[in-house]
């Protein structure tokens, strides 16, 4: 079959300034007049002559300059730690969370500065795996906006004042009888808790309020309301054979998505003679990363999501003997009586998740996975989650608190109430009734600003704690760094208030891990051999007692009963983008220039809608509208999204910050306030009345569109049963036509003959494999090389102008219905049949996503072109990139058939027009010593991560052994959570790339073009029927 | 008729002036060689053997002085104990100790029973030894034994090289001797002139005189102005060429710290300083902490006494008095000299421990330079050149070995299996 892909609405519509665009690629106005900042030259009197006399000036003084090099000095450290050798980084197991990911982590140090985030492989629960947000995180130590010293009164202050004052605040408070509220993140560490736990019984009216920007209490509730206990269970998807979500991006941002995302991969893989496949069901109202990975996916309004998890409950019911509950119809119910069916036959080996807010709905969905006897199976209730605890109830309790002034002190711990609640205008008025405020925050924030004292707490590289995501599984977190600035931990400012005996933290958090901790294995003798090791570790998990199969007592009737019933007309939907999630990393311009791998768009949030709907009220792509919901209203940009539903608009939440930084301030607009409140919970859907502005269209910068493969066999794409008839379904052999008929690829050579046979590979020839089958289009990989290769980040304006300096860029095309084969079916000509394959029948296309850098060619087109040969071959495989060497011709990029390469537009160091990463000293010390950071006016790429390639090599070489197969991995390959990229060498006969590369699935990119790339792509394969829904 | 007399006379008259013009030069070549060689021949004293057996056998842990280092400051030794005593004592300490002699018995109590190793040496070499000591001991004043040694550096170094002055009274006695050879060629000529009885030349004064000469030199103009330009160009071209190599560049440090002394003299592996150069990218200079390994126990050097070690102490805030350190750490900044740019990767250990090349190779006789200079251009030339010339250590390295034997297949058994071969001119290999 033959799938018509297409990029962007802006190709399908084929609108006249798409083809000037596409027509003109490098069609760009040169921003000259504003960067020379000078209206005055225009109008200057500087005549050619003058002009002349000061550029020749110039060049004399230039060259004199150069002939006095400046005195470099070399400042070796006065006493050296043992474990630094310069030049060779050393690695330290650590956990990332931040309130919405965990990632178990080891950090890169190198002369201690940390510069890059890897995944820690000993961990059970995240297996090495990192996400686009993990992999940034280590950018936002560096980041100058962070509070460098303790605020009083908004003014600098030193701890002793600040912990005199709060202390006695805190003293005054308990006296009075008023509370003492903690409002913090969900804080999964056992030591952390406590902590609190102790200085809640040093002042007695302590309450502690978990509140989590993005909530989960629903999903806590509802499982309250089914077994007795408000708790989160552990889900296993690698153990199912069939998933089913509704509306749950597990894949991107649901509850572990790293996790999530290594056990999904599992079950999709076809590699090692595995055969098999799970079937992966999606209903869902927006387009979600795990919608775009579904085999089906079904759309549905929000409102009717609650009734078809109910119809399918009914299904599941009406076979296993439950007892049936009301419910209203849904567009879906066909899929859903299917879809039933599926789970009927996967019985304990299936899984089904909701991504609602609503408890009933989860009531509903713990009812559907027991019918289905999944507890045990693919769920696991013993063995309990603590990622999530927040409590909707308790904090919208807390603001009436508040309002009778019951509240003495408030202390804000990771959570910023002001920007990310809905009604934050109501909580403001509430916090002015309240006696102290104190946040903890590292950076002015929105809550902060209102606050009396800001006590700023560390990165979490600068910090000691542990994490205990899952009950038995602990993590600990150890600092790589001193820190940065005056900043201390939260934990340690409370220990300090409640006047703890124990100095810090740290020797709290040893003593515990030393003495109960330590009790919970018997493999190791003593606390401090039990501690060493943990710490070298990272993590330290214990086998959880089994589990017996719970009790599920759950109402279904009520819950049934108090679902929310379809509606008609407008509704507006909130969710969270890959990239920015929940806006708390929103000052981290790498996550801002990662382009949302749905719509491509980065540095901005948007109204998504279906085109066709859109079209239906006159939206156009860039058009201003409003949303009101209640007396709330918001303005943003229109954005085309295929595969939307019907009548549904679609906003990301963590935009629209104020008071983050430079970076992340004013871009976007805030979500939040959309939110509403109902039953006690956060409701992420609501109706809505829309209405177009008189604003001008607001542009958006998207990285797609710019670059067109179109009408080429891009993405080679098969289904499972097709597969296993034949391996290389959908992989056809590549023929070409030849004077003498069609030829295979590999007998037509332009470049070998007898006399040359082309390259020779001596000793190693380095290649990555790319499973499309695996690689779910999370973009962990792009924010991974940001940081190992220095790349730039250039900002929207530069975005838009198609010139992000990303070297890895992962492509997402839709699919249409019209094929060539079914063309005919449907009475097409074959001139309407192209026509056709181009318009959009795209309501609810197939996505792919493909990730595309540097194919390092063995025939490469852009070094043949190359006049300076700046760009070269090497006898590793590898196309070499000489950035001294290049003047900026650009010939390479015009001639590369991938466009992959990147031309530097201008200088991105020390220029305040590109105010992201290394415009300040704080910012640079993320850069990566081996990597060379690129000057204006030269062209780059991947290179294949070559400094880890050298190094790699230089180390096998002092062992004096080969290096093993996995011992090299580029940067890309190793962050990914799926493991869909493969690095490895050719002429190891073992290497893993080696046995995937001669898979019948395996193809090179445009084949035809013989340009013989080192990398190779794996065939897309679907678990289901060709041609059919379900 | 003068007119034309004057044009046929004038070259003819240059022509026996040139010939004539050869005698003072000739004679002043030979003096300045003579002078030269008198310099250059000047006798160089013997060292007496005691210094070389002292530096190498005691320095460690000895001075010719009064302060205490590892062992007790050896001034006037000679004249505290007998040689028969000293020799006993420098065969076999412990010994000698044992044996009871009350001295030997005080010395070792007094330096916390830190005993002196047994040194293998014959009676002769021992005497010569004390033989230095004692002069050194006359030589040295009591106070201030730094400024005594420094300014018997400065003296030594200036004997070594020829000072400008004899230079100049050279220069000086040339030029005079050209112009009395001078005046006695045209005193000559005059009296050819008389002689033969021609007429004495017109005498041109000022712009005429400078016309003239200008115009019936044209060739030699023209000769010189070529040799002038292409000069010109060459050095131009040099000069221009080397923009950015700093080869020679010996900047001053902040510490006087000598690698002739340390590597030369005492012989101490580079690497046990430069530790980096076998592990990673970077040989590193070493932070203060190394340079105490052995300055805990060495602080009085040979050349500048306290005065530069103490920087060391300063640094490392150490109380040599009490051997203490304090909290008041400052790091020593150094000077770099070898600067690569940033657009070139090198690595150290790939050349050090892989390639097995000597420190010397890339740095010079480093063991001989008071003051460390840039020895090598650092250029991308002189890395390639190496490059094509060298060859890979191979045998041995497991990494190698199907390489090895793949390559003397493709090149021939004797082949010469160098850098270059195995991709070391490729651009990523140094450029990423």
């Amino acid at each position: 079959m033959e799938k018509k892909y297409w990029k962007g609405v802006e190709e399908l519509n084929n609108s006249p300034e798409f083809t000037r665009l596409r027509d003109n690629e490098f069609f760009e106005n040169l921003p000259i007049d504003e960067l020379l900042q000078n209206k005055a030259s225009s109008t200057s009197s500087t005549s050619r002559r003058d002009f002349l006399k000061f550029l020749g000036f110039g060049v004399a003084a230039a060259s004199l300059a150069a002939c006095e090099a400046p005195v470099k000095k070399a400042i070796p450290y006065v006493v050296k730690p043992e474990e630094i050798t310069y030049g060779i980084p050393d690695y330290y197991a650590s956990a990332f969370f931040d309130g919405n990911d965990y990632c178990s982590v080891l950090v890169k140090t190198r002369e201690g500065r940390p510069i890059k985030i890897e995944g820690n492989k000993l961990s059970s629960v995240t297996n090495g795996g990192t996400n686009a947000r993990v992999q940034a995180s280590v950018l936002s130590l560096y980041d100058s906006a962070r509070l460098t010293s303790p605020l009083s009164a908004k003014k600098k202050a030193t701890w002793s004042e600040v912990d005199a004052a709060i202390t006695s605040k805190l003293s005054q408070s308990a006296a009075a009888g008023k509370k003492i509220v903690i409002l913090s993140s969900t804080l999964p560490s056992p030591t952390t808790k406590k902590v609190v736990a102790e200085f809640s019984a040093k002042y007695p009216t302590t309450e502690h309020i978990v509140y989590d920007a993005v909530s989960y209490y629903g999903l806590l509730k509802g499982n309250e309301l089914s077994f007795g206990k408000s708790m989160i269970p552990s889900y296993r998807f690698d153990n199912a054979e069939v998933i089913v979500s509704f509306a749950a991006d597990f894949l991107a941002t649901w509850l572990s998505p790293i996790e999530f995302a290594r056990q999904y991969a599992i079950t999709r893989k076809l590699r090692d003679g595995k055969k098999n496949m799970s079937r992966h069901i999606q209903f869902e109202s927006t387009l979600s990363l795990t919608g775009s990975n579904a085999d089906n996916r079904y759309k549905l309004k929000p409102s009717q999501l609650s009734s078809a998890v109910a119809n399918l409950y009914n299904k599941i019911a009406a076979a296993t003997g439950g007892a049936s509950v009301s419910s209203s119809a849904t567009p879906q119910d066909k899929a859903i009586e299917k879809v039933a069916q599926e789970l009927l036959n996967a019985k304990g080996k299936s899984l089904v998740v909701s991504g609602s807010n609503d408890p009933n709905e989860q009531v509903l969905v713990n009812a559907i996975n027991h019918l289905l006897g999944n507890y045990n199976s693919t769920i696991n209730v013993n063995q309990e989650c603590n990622l999530r605890a927040s409590n909707d109830a308790a904090v919208i309790e807390l603001m009436s608190k508040m309002n009778a002034g019951e509240v003495g002190t408030i202390i804000f711990w990771n959570a910023n109430p002001i920007y990310s609640l809905p009604n934050s205008k109501d909580f403001q008025a509430a916090l002015s009734k309240v006696g102290t405020k104190v946040s903890f925050a590292d950076r002015e924030d929105e809550t902060a600003q209102f606050c009396d004292y800001v006590a700023p707490e560390h990165h979490y590289l600068e910090s000691w704690n542990d994490l205990e995501p899952y009950k038995g599984y602990f993590n600990l977190v150890q600092p790589t760094i001193r820190p940065l600035f005056d900043t201390r931990q939260p934990q340690e400012s409370l220990m300090k208030w409640a006047a703890m005996p124990q100095a810090d933290y740290y020797s709290y958090l040893e003593e515990n891990w030393k003495s109960n901790i330590y009790r919970m294995q018997t493999g190791v003798t003593s606390g401090q051999a039990f501690w060493t090791q943990s710490l070298r570790n990272g993590v330290f998990e214990v086998a959880v007692t089994a589990a017996s199969a719970p009790a599920f007592t759950g109402n279904v009737q009520d819950a049934a009963s108090k679902i929310t019933k379809p509606g008609t007309g407008v509704e507006l939907v909130m969710y969270e983008k890959t990239g920015i999630a929940n806006g708390a990393h929103a000052n981290n311009p790498w996550l801002q220039e990662f382009p949302d791998p749905i719509s491509k768009v980065c540095w901005d949030n948007y109204f998504a809608i279906l085109p066709s709907y859109a079209a239906k009220m006159g939206f156009k792509q860039g058009n201003v509208i409003e949303v009101k919901v209640g007396n709330v209203s918001v303005k943003g940009p229109v954005l085309l999204q295929p595969a939307m539903a019907e009548e549904t608009i679609a906003i990301a939440v963590g935009y629209g910050r104020t008071n983050v930084g430079k970076a992340g301030n004013g871009v976007g607009v805030n979500a939040y306030p959309l939110v509403t409140i109902a039953n006690a919970s956060m409701k992420y859907y609501t109706a809505a009345t829309v209405s177009k502005t008189v604003e001008d269209d607001y542009p958006l910068a998207a990285t797609q569109t710019h670059h067109t493969m179109m009408g080429r066999e891009i993405v080679k794409e098969t289904t499972l049963s097709a597969w296993l008839k034949d391996a290389k379904a959908g992989n056809p052999e590549e023929m070409i036509e030849t004077p003498y008929g069609k030829k295979k690829v590999e007998d037509v050579d332009l470049w070998a003959s007898q006399k040359n046979p082309g390259f020779d590979r001596p000793n190693h020839s380095w290649g990555l494999g790319i499973d499309l089958n695996a690689c779910i289009g999370c973009g962990a990989c792009v924010v991974a090389c940001n940081a190992e290769n220095n790349v730039a980040v250039v900002g929207k304006d530069e975005v838009m102008r198609s010139r992000e300096m990303h070297w890895i860029r992962i492509d997402r095309y839709y699919s249409s219905d019209v094929t060539k084969e079914n063309a005919g079916e449907k009475g097409l000509g074959k001139l309407d049949m192209y026509g056709e394959m181009e318009k959009p029948a795209a309501e609810n296309p197939d996505v792919v996503f493909q990730p595309v850098m540097c194919q390092h060619c063995n025939n490469a087109p852009c070094e043949t072109v190359c006049p300076v040969v700046a760009t070269t071959h090497s006898s590793e495989g590898l196309n070499m990139m000489a950035y001294n060497r290049c003047v900026g011709t650009r010939y390479c990029a015009n001639n590369c058939p991938y466009k992959v390469r990147r031309f530097n537009w201008f200088e991105y160091t020390n220029n305040e027009k590109f105010p992201y990463t290394m415009t300040d000293n704080l910012g640079k010390m993320v850069l990566n010593p081996d990597v060379v950071v690129r000057s204006r006016g030269v062209m780059e790429k991947c290179s294949m991560c070559v400094q880890r390639i050298q190094y790699g090599k230089l180390e096998a070489k002092k062992a004096g052994r080969r290096p093993l197969d996995g011992e090299i991995n580029t940067a890309c390959a190793q962050s990914c959570p799926t493991n869909a990229l493969v690095f490895g060498d050719y002429n190891d006969p073992q290497s893993e790339v080696n046995k995937l590369a001669v898979d019948g699935r395996s193809y090179h990119l445009l084949a035809e073009i013989k340009v013989k790339p080192g990398v190779f792509y794996q065939t897309k394969v679907r678990n289901k029927e060709e041609g059919k829904e379900a | 008729m003068s007119e034309m007399s004057k044009k046929i006379l004038l070259p003819q008259t240059s022509k026996q002036s040139n010939m004539l013009r050869y005698v003072p030069r000739c004679l002043s070549f030979t003096l300045l060689a003579f002078i030269l060689n008198v310099i250059t021949l000047s006798p160089s004293i013997a060292q007496p053997n005691g210094e070389a057996l002292f530096k190498q056998n005691c320095t460690s842990c000895h001075v010719v002085g009064d302060n205490k280092v590892v062992g007790p400051g050896l001034k006037n030794v000679h004249k505290k104990q007998s040689d028969e005593w000293l020799l006993t004592w420098i065969k076999n300490s412990q010994a000698f100790i044992k044996s009871g002699d009350p001295d030997a018995v005080k010395i070792y109590e007094e330096f916390n029973k830190i005993a002196m190793p047994a040194f293998a040496l014959k009676d002769d070499e021992i005497k010569s030894i004390i033989a230095y000591i004692k002069t050194e001991s006359d030589k040295a004043p009591v106070v201030a034994p730094a400024a005594a040694a420094a300014g018997s550096g400065a003296t030594a170094e200036e004997s070594k090289e020829t000072s400008p002055l004899v230079y100049l009274l050279v220069l000086v006695l040339i030029i005079g001797l050209y112009s009395i050879l001078n005046r006695v060629q045209k005193g000559l000529e005059r009296v050819v002139r008389q002689r033969d009885g021609e007429a004495e030349p017109v005498v041109l004064k000022g712009k005429a005189r400078t016309k003239s000469w200008i115009r019936e030199h044209k060739k030699l103009i023209a000769i010189l102005l070529i040799v002038g330009m292409v000069y010109g160009s060459v050095k131009g071209w040099d000069a221009l060429a080397g923009i950015g190599i700093s080869q020679g560049y010996q900047p001053d440090q902040p510490i006087k710290f000598s690698h002739k002394l340390h590597a030369g003299t005492n012989k101490i592996d580079c690497r046990y300083c430069h530790s980096g150069a076998e592990k990673a990218k970077h040989a590193n200079i070493p932070s203060a902490n190394v340079c105490m390994n052995c300055h805990k126990y060495i602080q009085s050097g040979p050349q500048y006494g306290t005065e530069e070690i103490s920087k060391i102490y300063k640094a490392i805030d150490w109380d040599p008095a009490k051997g203490v350190y304090g909290m008041n750490q400052k790091p020593i900044q150094w000077v770099r000299i070898h600067n690569l740019p940033d657009l070139a990767y090198f690595n150290h250990a790939q050349h050090v421990k892989v390639g097995k090349v000597e420190c010397q190779t890339c740095h010079g006789p480093v063991q001989e330079m008071e003051q460390v200079k840039q020895f090598s251009p650092l250029t991308m030339g002189w890395c390639i050149n190496c490059h094509r010339n060298t060859e890979v250590k191979m045998e041995g390295n497991g990494y190698y070995t199907k390489l090895h034997t793949d390559l003397l297949k493709k090149y021939g058994p004797q082949a010469k299996l160098t850098v270059d071969k195995i991709g070391g001119l490729e651009c990523a290999r140094c450029h990423y």
